[in-house]
């Protein structure tokens, strides 16, 4: 997206009250790395971990993964930060959801409807988790991978620290506050 | 031309140091093969071509120097190959130059000069100059005894020292004893310079990532994976270090040393040093601990005891400002404290758990330099919860928010950033230490700094480092080394072990605010007949706190419920983590390395550290304490862990960035550095008050003792000046 674009999706999804600072940074951001141009993903695989991870934190009355740039997040995590390894194996896993998809369906990950594609990451979760503990922390199954990249993309994001959770305010401490009046947990 | 009496360059010292410069240059014509024959204090030997320095004396090649290194050609003999020139400062010089170049290489020439440097003429931004413009200088002003010059001798990159102003005092590093011997000194009056091998920062201004959110970083502050690999491979291991402090920490490419077993060195490389990244933890040691070594034979006695420490204590904390809870223990005895941050309701519900299950187990609020009321100037805290970004109120106590501020209120301090100390340069004659070689960070320029004293604050590490590098015939084992424990008795605190459970209930309750601080449960084992132990000898205490996981709790599930469900924090959760005594051992020691040098020319550490026995003993019931206790809180699915690995990473000595003990203090000038002044046996004017000076570790967190150790030793050493025993 271009600047003009994040300025106006980010004021839409923020009512309006970001921080010049904050904003600043989420448009350098996109100076780096455009949003639909991701530097490791193909479009077609980005909008697969896109999908993935808002099956994983899907919009409610909160905006979801999508919303909060999570598949722009992995890929400057796959591009930047993996190893060469972890990123050929996180890309090969990313295939896998296209072939369990046609074998229990008919059609790749992206042809499926929600349910379905709820239905094969289910199946997924239920097999990973038969595996555990992983041989290889590094070398996990899709849906790990795909969950603990989508939890820590999401909820260190502006949206998933500000809009879904909150930030701990600064001035005092307090160690026995009802929770009621907090209300949500700390980001 | 006939050869001269070299015998004749020996010192004249009648001739006052400090106003005079002498340089002689001899040129001879020496073949490559040529290697000192006796040994001399250093010499220098200047293979003109190539431009390389190589220094040599009998009982150490001290190794390959960088190309252009102008290390020490200043004020040894430096021979040139082929019409070579030798320049010989008389005032430094330990041999005799005929000792060193053989009769059959005859003196082609001999040029000598002769001036006289205004006090306080050579500015402190360029101390050194080309010998080619000081040398034009000395003959237009002066007028030399040779006017003439060879391009030998202007070759560019041979530096001449220049006399200096001299100083009271030198402190070498900044951090958390350089800082406060820096205060100290500087308020006793003395005239300090600081020494600090980092690049400057500057309070509030360079704390940039103060108040950052999470999502304002690249990586959202996780590390930046591939680059910290490659640049910052030790200091990642630590969990101060990220995108939020890596400007603060040293870059491990640049600076590397030998893990001969694993060990973590963890190192600032900015003005203050770890003061801006410690953990803050601050307890006194008791009666019990500068009596152990004696007691149980492990180490030789401490020189002082608690008597002797206690009114320092006293003096660091009412400066430093410490918020803690008194609570009676004599394991670790109460200090002067701001008043207790408060224990959440997970850690209320576990002491009061201990408190009824064991009569000698106490749970207290973390003492913390942390303040929680204004205090000498400083904010309180503002609990806005990583210190180690930097705190502009200066809430925590750090060099930058607290002792070079009052330091350099004196009027007293110069603080020199980016000067690496080389070695300490010490004067046979006099027996004392003259002052100290720095190399410059950037320009690599090599200039030396008097004083009449020395402190040494450069981490316990680093100091060590320094002593075993500062070679001379007296000590040619390293200064002050004549009991050959310099470097040895390496020692850290022990930790990466304990239990965690979950604590039900409560869990309508909840916490606001980011408390930069935790629990402490003080030691309670081989304190007394009864709570001795039969499996290991000293203790240990426990770090850690109560939390609600937040959406990091593992939970299995996605979806919209699943996020939902993360609203809410997780059940509550207690977690201990041990912190015990290690035992000072020969064999965990630290060593130049013969073959490897850093950027600066200076031979790079080998360390080789590891648990012993008593250590992996005590682990054990660590371990199964925590979980006692835990049980007695009421937790349930109660875990203990232990994360060393032989031979490998996870609790390796050196994580607990507390490392000690290589520059140790004793009675016996046999078998120990440092006496009970923190004072070097052999050198007087020379102090160690980092960790380096500790005799044993206990298991307390030791930046306190450090700090009143300093105190003590800089008000010692001023007296002594005073009285002129020094």
């Amino acid at each position: 997206m271009n600047r003009r674009e994040a300025i106006r999706r980010v004021g839409i999804l923020m009512g309006g009250t970001l921080s010049a600072g904050t904003l600043a940074g989420m448009l350098g951001g996109c100076t780096a790395q455009p949003g639909d141009q991701a530097r490791t993903l193909t479009r077609q695989q980005s909008e697969l971990v896109a999908t993935i991870a808002e099956r994983i934190i899907p919009e409610t009355d909160t905006p979801g993964a999508r919303a909060a740039g999570v598949h722009t997040f992995i890929d400057s995590m796959l591009t930047d930060w993996y190893g060469e390894q972890e990123r050929e194996h996180f890309l090969s896993e990313l295939a896998t959801a296209d072939e369990k998809a046609r074998a229990m369906f008919t059609g790749e990950f992206l042809d499926l409807d929600e349910a379905q594609q709820v239905q094969l990451l289910t199946t997924m979760e239920d097999e990973a988790l038969a595996a555990m503990p992983l041989a290889d922390p590094e070398r996990p199954p899709l849906f790990i991978a795909m969950k603990t990249l989508t939890l820590f993309g999401y909820y260190t994001s502006e949206i998933g620290a500000t809009v879904e959770l909150r930030v701990m305010p600064m001035g005092e401490y307090r160690g026995d506050v009802p929770f009621e009046e907090i209300g949500r947990t700390w980001a | 031309m006939s050869r001269p009496d070299l015998g004749a360059l020996n010192i004249d010292r009648a001739k006052p140091f400090r106003s005079t410069l002498y340089v002689k240059f001899y040129f001879f014509s020496v073949p490559e093969s040529f290697v000192p024959s006796e040994t001399i204090h250093i010499i220098t030997v200047y293979k003109n071509v190539s431009a390389t320095f190589f220094r040599f004396n009998k009982t150490e090649p001290f190794g390959h120097i960088e190309p252009f290194d102008p290390s020490f050609c200043h004020r040894y003999c430096l021979v040139v190959q082929l019409g070579a020139a030798v320049t010989v400062d008389l005032n430094e010089s330990r041999g005799r130059i005929g000792d060193v170049v053989p009769e059959q290489y005859g003196v082609d020439r001999e040029e000598s000069y002769t001036t006289r440097i205004k006090k306080g003429s050579a500015g402190a931004s360029k101390n050194w100059v080309p010998a080619s413009r000081n040398f034009s200088l000395v003959s237009r002003r002066f007028g030399a005894a040779s006017q003439t010059r060879t391009p030998y001798m202007i070759a560019k990159n041979v530096f001449i020292a220049r006399r200096t102003q001299e100083h009271d005092a030198i402190v070498v590093g900044s951090g958390i004893t350089g800082g406060y011997a820096a205060k100290e000194l500087c308020e006793l009056g003395l005239n300090t310079l600081v020494l600090e091998r980092g690049r400057n920062v500057e309070h509030i201004t360079d704390y940039r990532t103060e108040h950052k959110n999470t999502w304002e970083f690249p990586f959202r502050n996780r590390q930046d994976g591939r680059r910290y690999e490659e640049l910052f491979s030790v200091q990642r291991r630590t969990y101060a270090f990220g995108e939020h402090t890596e400007h603060f920490f040293i870059n491990d490419k640049e600076n590397p040393y030998v893990e001969v077993k694993p060990f973590t060195w963890i190192r600032a490389d900015v003005v203050g040093g770890r003061s801006l990244l410690w953990g803050r933890q601050c307890y006194r040691w008791g009666a019990l601990d500068f009596e152990a070594n004696a007691r149980d034979g492990f180490g030789v006695d401490w020189p002082i005891r608690y008597a002797d420490i206690a009114p320092w204590y006293d003096y660091v904390e009412q400066f430093v400002g410490i918020s803690g809870q008194s609570e009676g223990v004599a394991s670790c005895p109460d200090g002067i404290f701001l008043p207790p941050m408060a224990l959440n309701k997970g850690e209320q519900v576990v002491r009061d758990g201990i408190a009824t299950g064991f009569n000698d187990r106490v749970l207290t609020i973390g003492r913390s330099a942390v303040l929680t009321r204004p205090h000498n100037g400083r904010g309180p805290c503002h609990y806005c919860g990583p210190c180690h970004r930097g705190c502009s109120p200066g809430a925590y106590f750090s060099s930058l928010s607290a002792t070079l501020p009052a330091a350099t209120a004196t009027g007293n301090l110069t603080l020199q950033p980016g000067s690496i100390v080389h070695s300490v340069i010490y004067d046979e004659e006099k027996g004392r230490a003259t002052g100290v070689r720095v190399v410059d960070r950037e320009t690599k320029e090599v200039r030396e700094v008097y004083a009449r004293i020395i402190f040494l604050c450069a981490s316990a590490l680093a100091t060590a480092q320094i002593m075993l590098h500062s070679k001379s015939n007296r000590f040619p084992d390293g200064l002050a080394n004549d009991s050959g424990a310099l470097g040895h008795y390496l020692m850290d605190h022990h930790f990466e072990v304990g239990a965690s459970g979950e604590l039900p209930g409560m869990e309508a309750y909840y916490y606001k605010g980011n408390r930069p601080n935790g629990i402490y449960v003080p030691r309670f084992r081989n304190v007394s007949a009864q709570t001795r132990r039969t499996d290991f000898v000293r203790g240990f205490g426990y770090q850690g706190g109560a939390w609600r996981p937040g959406w990091e709790r593992p939970m299995r599930g996605f979806g919209a419920a699943y996020k939902h469900a993360l609203r809410t924090p997780g059940p509550w959760r207690m977690h201990f983590g041990g912190y015990g005594e290690t035992l000072p051992y020969y064999e965990n020691h630290i060593a130049l390395d013969p073959n490897k040098t850093d950027a600066w020319g200076i031979p790079v550490l080998r360390i080789q550290c590891d648990w012993g026995e008593n250590e992996l003993a005590m682990r054990k019931d660590i371990a199964q304490s925590a979980a006692e206790m835990l049980d007695a809180a009421g937790a349930k699915n109660i875990e203990t862990f232990d994360h060393y690995t032989q031979g490998g990473l996870g609790a390796e000595p050196g994580l607990g960035i507390h490392e000690m003990g290589t520059v140790r203090m004793g009675r016996d000038p046999k078998t120990s550095v440092l006496n009970a002044h923190n004072q070097c046996h052999d050198v007087p004017n020379v102090f160690v008050t980092d960790g380096a000076c500790m005799t044993s570790s206990a298991c307390q967190n030791p930046s306190i003792t450090y700090m009143a150790l300093t105190a003590r030793a800089a008000h010692y050493a001023v007296d002594a000046l005073k009285k002129r025993d020094l």
